[in-house]
């Protein structure tokens, strides 16, 4: 199999930039080759087009069509994907598919039933897989180092991202659906375990003018009994210096390990106005593409599945379902 | 009952010489000029003895002896939780103010007593809620009181300590002895949140209690909302290796801004030993040392102490309520209609 010819399906998402500045890199190795971009926003596309000099299409069903792409990037608005992902599949086009997958149930298993019988490859966009910080993480957890995992104290704290993330239409919820999902599957992966039951408390709002909620507090208890918390707010303020955190306490019988995956940065403080900062740790993204294509090439599974998609979501939604029952609630939902 | 000591130096009987005695409060004590450390107390005489030869103390192994020989003016009481009302009503019903660790008991109906029978007898109580004394939660306070972050929405604390090593295997594993980590330590945190985001009205807890000997839950945390709307998170874990220093963390944001704040990042001193590792911002006068002396001044002036028992009661029940939610898997609304341990 020569180089890979590649699509990004919307550029809605914010991730998409980083996809596509990792393909134009890839482009470089003789890796792939980024042919073309939608988008239903004329501006966007426009804007993203000339960026990545490549060529341009407000309809994607005429875009697989004519330019047969081996993969696409699905980053639309949440709600958006299933109708990308299910084209591309019909196709026998492999999908890489920004998180949550969905924002119902389901729609994403729609999403594992056109996959299942397409055949395709369905690799869920859970870049937390592919940082080299969980990644080690993992392997620690596995050697056996930290004995059997008992807790997991999480956070995927962050600004407020705008947009549509706003739009409980296009997002399917806020802070919540967005941030929810990483860590819900960090800890699946972790522990090698399904979420048996989720509470969740909130309290609107941070920002009054939102509305979605932008604060929520998670627990989460595992089959075989690990106890676990996501704090998934968008609880920084434009001034924070970082855009949030990715933070996982692991409580082990035998040791503790802190996941901080985005601390590693430096500090600018200007002579006015707020501080910013450079970070200087691996990017996940390359990895995660990277992988995405041996996956392809090698006929492998990815490592997070559109069922690993399915199984985060599940948590975000049954988080959104105790907020309304102000009760715990079991899974699967 | 005495009001008021006035100008002389003011006795203290200090019972239980375990960990928080030998390492903070004797020291505190020992440095304040007014403060004559009269008689310290043991079951164990020999362990007495030698502590009192530290602090030109008199030894004791029984309270009541130590208080009727010495006559103190104030004791602190830092014996096992589980030993707080024997002890308490005991000075209490001699007359003598008491300083009590926190949790002030493990059981409400206790608190009550000791509260009571304080307040019958015209004696002071004060409870250690340390962190209303400790620089950066008195700081974080004070900037949430001057609206500096507008109105609290979020908070997030953690509290973390390797097993304590000197007590553990005797009683902190049983939760009918120390209530478990939550009741035991992240009372603290709870203490705090009350105090700067007001009453909890409803708590949701998961926590652990690891191996089989240990009946106490050994990590835990918990979900609160607060009558004003705001939720928290508190974390409370006796499961960091010896190799991890004591770890505070605190955040909460608020509709007009985020405050931060955790105590390794901002130590001013981190000290590396073989097998332990410290990390603290030393200050002339620390929680322990403000705490003391903010009840010992109460009793010279005769003032209302700055910790009551019932703000103590209260934070306890906040902490009791988690366990009940822990052990029931469901929300538990406050105030509790009915004892947990």
């Amino acid at each position: 199999m020569g180089k890979l010819k590649f699509a990004i399906l919307s550029f809605a998402h914010i991730h998409a930039w980083s996809y596509a500045s990792v393909l134009k890199d890839l482009e470089k190795e003789n890796e792939v080759e980024f042919v073309a971009v939608y988008d239903d926003d004329p501006e966007r596309l426009k804007k993203a087009a000339e960026a990545y000099g490549v060529k341009q299409y407000s309809d994607y069903i005429r875009l697989l069509e004519v330019e047969k792409p081996d993969a696409v990037i699905v980053t639309s608005e949440n709600a958006k994907h299933i109708s990308q992902v299910l084209a591309a599949c019909e196709k026998g086009i492999h999908v890489l598919c920004e998180k949550p997958i969905a924002t119902t149930l389901k729609d994403a298993d729609e999403m594992i039933r056109a996959v299942e019988k397409s055949g395709v490859k369905f690799q869920t966009a859970f870049v937390m897989r592919y940082h080299e910080v969980t990644v080690e993480t993992k392997r620690i957890i596995d050697e056996g180092s930290i004995g059997e995992i008992v807790a997991i104290t999480s956070t995927n704290h962050g600004k407020y991202p705008g947009l549509w993330f706003g739009d409980p239409d296009l997002a399917g919820g806020g802070a919540i659906m967005d941030h929810t999902v990483h860590n819900a599957d960090l800890m699946r992966w972790y522990t090698k375990d399904e979420a048996k039951e989720v509470y969740a408390i909130y309290k609107k709002n941070i920002r009054d003018y939102l509305k979605v909620e932008d604060n929520a507090l998670i627990t989460i208890r595992f089959k075989k009994g690990v106890v676990a918390s996501i704090d998934c707010s968008w609880s920084r303020p434009d001034s924070w210096p970082i855009w949030g955190d990715v933070y996982l306490g692991i409580f082990g019988t035998e040791g503790y390990i802190v996941v901080d995956a985005f601390r590693s940065f430096i500090i600018l403080a200007p002579d006015k106005g707020a501080m910013t900062s450079r970070y200087f740790g691996t990017n996940p993204d390359y990895e995660m593409i990277k992988d995405f294509i041996r996956v392809i090439k090698e006929d492998d599974t990815p490592r997070a599945t559109v069922y690993d998609g399915r199984q985060a979501l599940e948590i975000a939604l049954a988080a959104y379902k105790s907020l309304e029952k102000k009760a715990p609630v079991e899974l699967p939902l | 009952m005495k009001r008021g000591v006035g100008l002389g130096k003011v006795k203290v009987v200090v019972h239980g010489l375990g960990f928080i005695a030998l390492n903070h409060h004797l020291p505190s004590l020992k440095r304040m000029d007014d403060v004559e450390i009269s008689g310290v107390v043991s079951r164990n005489i020999e362990h007495a003895k030698k502590v009192a030869r530290d602090y030109g103390a008199r030894p004791y192994s029984s309270l009541e002896e130590a208080i009727e020989k010495e006559k103190p003016d104030i004791v602190v009481i830092c014996t096992e939780t589980f030993r707080h009302k024997g002890d308490a009503l005991t000075s209490i019903e001699y007359g003598v103010n008491i300083f009590l660790e926190k949790p002030i008991t493990l059981r409400l109906k206790d608190a009550d007593d000791i509260i009571n029978t304080a307040k019958k007898k015209g004696v002071k109580l004060m409870v250690g809620h340390v962190l209303r004394f400790w620089p950066e939660y008195v700081a974080t306070k004070d900037m949430v009181d001057k609206g500096e972050i507008g109105n609290p929405v979020v908070a997030r604390a953690y509290r973390y300590v390797s097993f304590p090593p000197w007590s553990f295997k005797r009683w902190h594993k049983d939760l009918e002895k120390s209530g478990g980590v939550f009741v035991d330590l992240s009372i603290h945190d709870v203490d705090f949140l009350r105090w700067v985001l007001g009453e909890v009205e409803e708590v949701f807890a998961r926590g652990a209690t690891v191996y089989e000997d240990t009946t106490a839950p050994v990590y835990m945390h918990a979900l609160l909302k607060f009558k004003n709307g705001a939720i928290a998170y508190v974390d409370g874990s006796w499961l960091i290796p010896p190799t991890h220093p004591f770890y505070t963390y605190l955040e909460i944001a608020g509709t007009r801004g985020l405050l931060v704040v955790d105590n390794l990042t901002t130590a001013g001193l981190r000290v590396y030993l073989k097998d332990e590792v410290r990390c603290w911002t030393p200050v002339p006068r620390d929680g322990y040392y403000l705490e003391l002396r903010s009840f010992i001044n109460s009793v010279k002036k005769d003032l209302e102490p700055a910790i009551t028992g019932e703000e103590a009661r209260k934070s306890l029940e906040v902490t009791l309520a988690a366990l009940k939610s822990f052990k029931e898997n469901r929300p538990v609304k406050l105030p509790l209609e009915e004892e947990v341990i």
